[in-house]
């Protein structure tokens, strides 16, 4: 039985990126194709980014420190084993599809979503900075008028500032304030 | 004929190539021409291409043969013709192969950088997992299942989402 190197598999599982039942399909066959395509399919998610399945996924590749984030606000993450891939990694772009996600596993799990929305929308933008080499465009066109504490603004500068990948940042009109504790 | 590409060399000229096994072939020049590779063993005496045995290179010779007259695409259609699962009738006949020679034919393909039959071969295997499950996909390939049954309760539950869409 001839097998093919991994270099011939990229272009089988390319032509079925339309179909993300096959390639889970194809995923679930063992492990070696499972790492072939979990970037494929996941490169894909970033249409789907309002799906609160997603953002569940999200949240559990969060670390201390952006945990940490969402303490004062009682939110309690979901509680889960850890994920088998970096999902997160593979997102190439984030747009207001997210806030919409957000949004759904707030009031899923029974939060208000005001404000809380951006806190978890901080936290998860940090995460994806942090994480993800193939992020090329970021677009934040929430309208940020809550005033955030330095700690959090921070975080996500920090995180900006470490990001070598990304080529697009949108901020609209969002100002994002420094307020000195 | 002019098809818009670049091939200096006549209708009549031949080279000759010899596969790892020592089997000759010779063949229209204009082949060699077209597919880089296949032209670094041109001539030489004693030379021949390592990796692709004389059964793997006649059948890759024939496509090339066939396909001699078509436009060369280049790199910017890339994507649409990947995403094109539709096969010409000729080519599926010529792939209705056996799948070790199926898997040869790819393996050849991707080393002598014969783009549209690389293409093609993995075309058709896409279209040989389309609408299984991975229990047949596995059957059909004869690759067995390593993941643990937690391991692929894990998976599925993290990936749930990709069911829907």
């Amino acid at each position: 039985m001839i097998t093919l190197p991994n270099e011939c598999y990229y272009p089988i599982f390319n032509n079925l990126q339309d179909n993300y039942k096959n390639l889970l399909s194809c995923a679930l066959v063992n492990r070696q194709w499972c790492r072939i395509i979990i970037p494929i399919l996941w490169s894909n998610a970033k249409d789907h980014l309002n799906d609160m399945r997603l953002i569940k996924i999200f949240l559990l590749m969060l670390n201390t420190k952006e945990q940490a984030l969402l303490i004062p606000f009682n939110i309690i993450l979901p509680s889960h084993p850890v994920p088998l891939f970096k999902y997160a990694s593979y997102i190439t772009s984030i747009n207001d599809d997210l806030d919409c996600g957000i949004t759904r596993w707030l009031r899923y799990n029974k939060y208000e979503t005001g404000r809380l929305k951006n806190v978890v929308k901080f936290s998860l933008i940090s995460m994806f900075l942090r994480t993800n080499k193939s992020l090329k465009c970021l677009s934040l066109n929430s309208n940020y008028s809550n005033k955030f504490g330095s700690e959090r603004v921070n975080t996500l500068l920090e995180a900006l500032y470490d990001n070598t990948a990304l080529n697009t940042l949108d901020l609209y009109n969002n100002k994002i304030a420094i307020i000195l504790d | 004929m002019d098809n818009g590409t670049s091939n200096s060399a006549s209708e009549n000229e031949t080279i000759t190539l010899k596969s790892c096994d020592g089997i000759e072939f010779h063949i229209d020049a204009r082949i060699a021409n077209r597919y880089t590779l296949l032209n670094n063993w041109n001539g030489g005496e004693s030379a021949c291409i390592p990796n692709v045995n004389g059964k793997v290179l006649e059948k890759v010779l024939e496509w090339c043969e066939h396909h001699i007259n078509d436009p060369q695409l280049n790199c910017g259609d890339d994507d649409s013709r990947r995403r094109n699962t539709i096969i010409e009738e000729w080519d599926e006949n010529f792939l209705s192969c056996d799948q070790d020679m199926l898997f040869e034919i790819i393996l050849a393909a991707n080393y002598l950088e014969i783009k549209p039959l690389l293409d093609l071969g993995c075309k058709t295997v896409a279209n040989m997992m389309k609408s299984k499950s991975p229990e047949e996909i596995r059957s059909a390939f004869n690759i067995d299942n390593d993941y643990t049954p937690e391991e692929e309760e894990q998976f599925r539950k993290e990936n749930e989402w990709a069911e829907d869409y």
